[in-house]
């Protein structure tokens, strides 16, 4: 049944180039992982895969868009393993045995006489230690600081968003859904929001909540394990947590109001249309309705946010540890490098400079995906380049 | 063309109350979770003296239930009689004094965002597709993705450090005759040209590095108001009648500001709001500043305060958007 459905569909074929390859055979693996779960799942979304795989042409033809998800993928890779390739850990202070490692100028190295107690024992080793990009005021390698603090970066960045634009998400299709009282409701609060200026709502936050968290996280040691693994912290920072997780709770309760907006606005036009009235006097449920049919076709500009906002979040949590909130050593975190750096400016220069330049290259690779992805996900930008890609249909090559 | 405006004003001004009200209350719900005793720390530390952080609770209604202690932080706002705790002086006098650097801050950053933001990304659209098109998207992506904490530093290193093109101690006393209350307004109206050259080098870098991320996305917002405009129907017929190609672009053009307008009232009331970590930086005694020192020391009557400016601030904003969008778009009235 299936083979002859593909026959009966007209051979159309493109010029591929290696990239366009390699994302096929992605696609293709994913819809067969689907497959697994989901009988017939593959059968049933040809059209789907086939225009998943015309959108990843798209991409591969965009330099830029490459460029963010090549950066994007560094940063993910790193977020997830860039405490364990960092050199040095975090709370290794050399500053406790060579007092002239502090603020270290880049290319340096010292000689450190380490004794440390280990296990109940005295440890005494000699070591020297490289600074690549310079030291921090505590001694540390700020390489190794820039790749641990990429987990914390990570971690907090997907969590935001996977939290605040959900929960935005979910109010703007129920407020657009039913309208009326429920509308005027879930909207005024949403305005409340939008009418405080961010960053001092994050900044209050931040500046106020962790010692409840910390309380809370003192009562509950199952969430103390999970933060320091998520993390990638050692016991002994189980204080500096509340901080930390503060910026959290603050950057989720900013980040949410937005999406309410934009997915309601989506909402009000999507739900006039015949397919939402049918699924309605089919007698669908409503969480069906506004999950499986509004939400798929309102989410393409959403995505393009929330990858954009990937970005957004990076710049305010490091903005917040530059003021000193969230992330405070030894906790690993870019932000709070500028702030070190801030503080010995222009002296320790390599303090700003280098975790600003990662800043700015990730946010910059969330961005350009951004971009990219808008351009994908635009129908009119994506048949045009669907004509241009066709070298030859049936029909063409008679007339040829 | 002004029908129905003003029923829509009065429709749309009805729906500020509410906001108003709920943005005080936020800042009322986060002063009252604090764990921390606030009043300790206006007295003075943990050295103050018990009768002192009696007469305190007692002086700002802390030992009554809280619909009482939010509706005296309200009253005390509207009759401008709620006392800073940290200075003893009414808390919109503070406000006041600061709002105006803030405010000549933000007017800075406003010019760079304009002189920046508009010719490129007109530039952008006229060469669209092209390698300088590329160029001034990747461009304007940089200035948004740069957070303020990092080309600041850049700046100052730059032209303050290297070149000395600014001052960045203190700030330059406002010019005799007030007219407008802004000092560099104020400076050439008066044609006072010393005091005025003054104001510019103290405000110039601090509103530059303030204004290149906006200057971004107002880049990015034009060219594609001007590509939407330029793909109208109007266009097609204006090109078919052999149009020549400056009229053209002209009529295109005319019709792409219109809703580059309306952001530029938004972008204003953004730059307004988002001084906090430039003044900080540049050492500039603005509201943001004011509102971080509110933070740091648990001053809530202050910060309810700022964050109530802050409100009507973003709240006139989106209303003079609004507006410019229900002159221009008459549909959106009804």
């Amino acid at each position: 049944m299936s083979e002859k459905v593909e026959e009966l569909e007209a051979r159309e074929e493109y010029e591929m180039t290696i990239l366009d390859r390699v994302s096929d055979r992605i696609i293709d693996a994913f819809a067969s992982f689907i497959n697994i779960f989901k009988k017939d799942w593959r059968r049933r979304n040809q059209s789907k895969i086939k225009e998943w795989k015309l959108m990843a042409y798209a991409m591969n033809r965009s330099p830029p868009a490459l460029l963010g998800l090549f950066i994007v993928i560094i940063y993910i890779i790193l977020g997830i393993f860039g405490p364990y390739m960092a050199p040095w850990s975090y709370d290794f202070f050399p500053v406790n045995y060579n007092f002239s490692t502090q603020l270290a100028p880049p290319g340096s190295t010292y000689f450190l006489n380490v004794t440390t107690i280990e296990n109940g024992y005295i440890v005494h080793y000699t070591t020297n230690i490289h600074y690549l990009l310079g030291s921090d005021v505590y001694g540390r390698d700020v390489v190794s600081i820039l790749l641990a603090g990429a987990r914390t970066a990570f971690v907090l960045d997907i969590f935001i968003i996977l939290i605040g634009p959900t929960i935005g998400i979910i109010l703007g299709l129920i407020s657009g859904y039913y309208g009326g009282k429920v509308d005027e409701t879930i909207m005024r609060i949403t305005d409340m929001f939008l009418a405080f200026p961010g960053l001092i709502l994050a900044i209050a936050l931040s500046a106020v909540l962790p010692t409840r968290i910390q309380n809370f996280l003192n009562a509950h040691t199952w969430a103390q394990t999970l933060m320091l693994k998520l993390f990638a912290l050692h016991a002994r920072d189980v204080n500096n947590l509340g901080k930390l997780l503060a910026v959290f709770v603050a950057l989720v309760i900013v980040w949410w109001p937005g999406y309410a907006r934009v997915s309601r606005g989506s909402t009000l036009t999507e739900k006039e249309n015949l397919y939402v009235e049918a699924a309605r006097a089919v007698g669908l449920p409503t969480r069906t309705i506004l999950f499986r049919h509004i939400l798929p076709n309102i989410i393409g500009p959403i995505l393009v946010m929330i990858t954009m906002d990937f970005g957004g979040v990076i710049l305010t949590e490091a903005g917040l540890s530059f003021l000193g909130l969230g992330a405070v050593p030894p906790i690993p975190d870019w932000g709070n490098l500028i702030n070190q750096g801030s503080q010995y400016f222009p002296q320790a220069w390599w303090l700003v400079a280098f975790p600003g330049i990662v800043i700015v290259t990730v946010v910059l690779g969330w961005n350009l995906l951004g971009d990219g992805l808008r351009d994908v996900l635009d129908p009119r930008t994506r048949r045009s380049l669907e004509f241009k890609l066709k070298k030859k249909s049936k029909g063409g090559e008679s007339s040829a | 063309m002004v029908a129905g405006l003003g029923k829509f004003l009065v429709r749309r001004g009805l729906t500020f109350i509410p906001t108003l009200i709920g943005v005080t209350l936020i800042v009322f719900i986060i002063a009252y979770v604090i764990p921390a005793n606030p009043v300790k720390a206006w007295a003075g530390g943990e050295k103050a003296s018990q009768a002192a952080v009696e007469m305190i609770k007692k002086e700002y209604h802390l030992d009554q239930p809280w619909y009482d202690q939010y509706w005296f932080l309200v009253k005390g706002l509207f009759t401008n009689s709620l006392l800073d705790p940290l200075n003893q002086e009414p808390v919109f006098t503070n406000i006041g004094n600061r709002f105006i650097v803030t405010f000549q801050l933000a007017l800075f950053a406003f010019l760079f965002v304009v002189i920046i933001g508009l010719p490129l990304g007109i530039i952008s659209a006229l060469k669209r597709n092209s390698a300088t098109d590329m160029t001034l998207r990747i461009l304007a992506l940089i200035f948004i993705s740069t957070p303020i904490y990092v080309i600041a530093y850049l700046f100052i290193w730059l032209f303050f450090l290297h070149w000395s093109t600014t001052t960045l101690a203190g700030i330059p006393p406002s010019p005799p005759h007030k007219i407008t209350h802004v000092p560099v307004i104020d400076a050439l109206l008066t044609l006072d040209w010393s005091n005025f050259v003054q104001q510019v080098e103290r405000f110039w870098l601090p509103g530059f590095t303030l204004g290149i991320a906006a200057a971004g996305v107002l880049m990015r917002f034009t060219r594609n108001s001007f590509l939407e405009a330029y793909s109208r129907d109007s266009t097609l017929f204006l090109k078919a009648k052999g149009v020549p190609k400056g009229r053209l672009y002209r009529h295109v053009l005319k019709n792409a500001l219109v809703p580059v307008i309306t952001i530029l009232a938004l972008q204003f009331g953004g730059l307004l709001a988002g001084t906090p970590i430039t003044e900080t930086i540049f050492n500039l005694p603005g509201i943001g500043r004011y509102a971080l020192q509110a933070i740091m020391y648990l001053d809530f009557p202050a910060l309810i305060g700022v964050t109530f400016l802050y409100a009507i601030v973003f709240v006139t904003a989106n209303l003079i958007a609004d507006i410019l969008y229900a002159i221009i778009d008459p549909r959106v009235r009804f």
